[in-house]
């Protein structure tokens, strides 16, 4: 049941993640 | 798919079952359905469809595009209203997959409508039917959510309302990496990139829909007891939807929803203008679009952040915070604009639209709080009427007191700090309805069985 559980935290984290880290780095451009 | 496989039956969990694989299953759909709040990166490639690299004669208009959005939204409203009570007495298995037909399908529909140049098929599938998706989606795992964590409602819908505003930061790069890879010299790439944008979302739907679970009846957390002596403003009884909207609890959180949404979605449409209109010369298209996707991740943590911290501090006080420090706000960004710190505007904004979020994440429950569990999830669908009323009432003030001012020889930089101080009045509006806000009247709460309320449970952790 635990690796069911972290597998589909993985699942949507990784993507989340992605998208959050995408946004971050544009978002630096505001203070440069 | 069988038909019993969707049913409530068989989404009982059992015993052993982790109530944390509940969140996923519900981010799951709902990292898919925020795609919507980044729909406007198909705005300019579909009115080039034709064209290009620039609008031709026969391609769409950006002004008939934009109303694809708009269905969606405005459907997203009624059907969360329609469906409320069958999402609650089917279960959130079945639900959900219906949604991911509905949303999966939209994208389809609407590819077909690309391939055939028929701008209608793209409101009847992405605006129609993917906005039924939407508005099923949304509210099919939140019930199920405050049902698991009885002891942290706020936490628990707020990590699933997070994916709808997370949804956007994925979709936005996303759509853009698809039509660059399936771009070729005779085509902009949107067709191919709906059609595989419909077959990912709808298997990444189905991940929550073969995972979801609701807790058997009677479950309780273990070693979780309910309060012998609950907040005023948190019941133990139950009030159901056919009752609900008749009790002016429910028209007092329509409003508190409606203006805390019309203030924040106002600005979060006109964002990218606005601060290049208030700091010319200093804010260019592009760092105005890293302003836009700050707001999405303020907008995406704040629903988590304020929703949780609606368990420790309560619900009415929570949006006390969302309307004073909102006001507060509201009112310092002219004088911010006026000495000219970027810093200190960008910083307004992020807490004012984190506030926005937490306000769609932390009314399921204070809903819970006010009208019990029962029928909660069809509760909070008929309330959402008052995003899909705010999603036409915010912008339309922003545009018009803006063009307003302008056409009177205001000057652009100046010309949203009327609007910020009629921000403010909305709020203080929304304030007045919050602080009225008291138990519901016993004669209201609902006197049969109620299907969740039944014997000890069973030892799900």
């Amino acid at each position: 049941m635990k690796t069911r559980l972290g597998i589909m935290w993985l699942v949507v984290g990784i993507p989340l993640l992605w998208g959050a880290w995408n946004t971050l780095q544009n978002a630096l451009k505001l203070f440069q | 798919m069988s038909s019993s496989f969707l049913s409530r039956e068989n989404t009982i969990a059992g015993p052993g079952f982790n109530r944390f694989l509940v969140p996923p299953a519900a981010l799951a759909v709902h990292l898919c359905i925020g795609q919507a709040y980044a729909f406007s990166t198909f705005n300019l490639p579909l009115t080039r469809l034709i064209g290009l690299t620039e609008s031709a004669p026969g391609d769409w208009n950006l002004k008939d595009v934009g109303w694809i959005f708009s269905i969606a939204i405005v459907f997203l409203g009624l059907s969360s209203a329609v469906f409320g009570r069958w999402v609650e007495r089917v279960g959130p298995r079945k639900s959900m997959f219906v949604s991911a037909l509905c949303f999966g399908g939209g994208f389809l529909v609407s590819a077909v409508g690309i391939q055939l140049h028929a701008l209608w098929l793209l409101y009847l599938g992405y605006g129609v039917l993917g906005g039924c998706g939407l508005g099923i989606a949304y509210i099919s795992p939140v019930s199920t959510l405050i049902k698991w964590f009885p002891d942290r409602p706020g936490m628990a819908t707020g990590m699933a309302i997070m994916g709808f505003g997370g949804g956007a930061l994925i979709a936005a790069p996303l759509s853009v990496l698809l039509m660059k890879h399936f771009a070729t010299a005779t085509s902009k790439g949107v067709l191919e990139t709906f059609v595989t944008m419909g077959v990912i979302y709808f298997m990444f739907m189905m991940i929550g829909v073969v995972t979801v679970r609701v807790p058997a009846p009677g479950w309780r957390p273990s070693g979780w007891v309910p309060s012998e002596h609950p907040k005023a403003l948190v019941t133990t009884a139950n009030v159901s939807a056919a009752v609900a909207w008749r009790t002016p609890q429910f028209w007092l959180l329509w409003m508190v929803l409606c203006m805390n949404v019309t203030a924040g979605i106002g600005v979060l449409g006109q964002a990218s203008p606005m601060i290049q209109e208030m700091f010319p010369g200093r804010v260019t298209a592009i760092t105005a679009a890293s302003f836009v996707g700050l707001m999405s991740l303020f907008n995406m943590l704040g629903r988590f952040f304020w929703a949780s911290t609606s368990d420790f501090i309560g619900r009415r006080n929570t949006y006390m915070v969302y309307f004073v420090l909102g006001i507060l706000m509201y009112s310092l960004v002219p004088y911010f604009g006026h000495i000219g710190s970027t810093a200190l505007f960008v910083g307004a904004f992020c807490i004012i639209i984190s506030m926005y979020g937490g306000g769609f994440s932390t009314i399921p429950a204070y809903l819970r709080d006010i009208f019990g569990t029962f029928q909660v999830g069809a509760i909070h669908g008929a309330l959402l009427t008052a995003w899909s009323a705010a999603g036409v009432f915010g912008p339309v003030l922003v545009n018009y007191i803006r063009a307003y001012q302008i056409d009177h020889g205001v000057p652009k930089a100046q010309a949203y700090s009327i609007t910020m101080y009629i921000m403010c009045a909305l709020l203080l509006v929304g304030l007045i309805c919050n602080i009225a806000m008291r138990a519901v009247n016993p004669k209201f709460h609902h006197q049969g069985a109620v299907s969740d309320a039944a014997p000890a449970g069973s030892k799900q952790s």
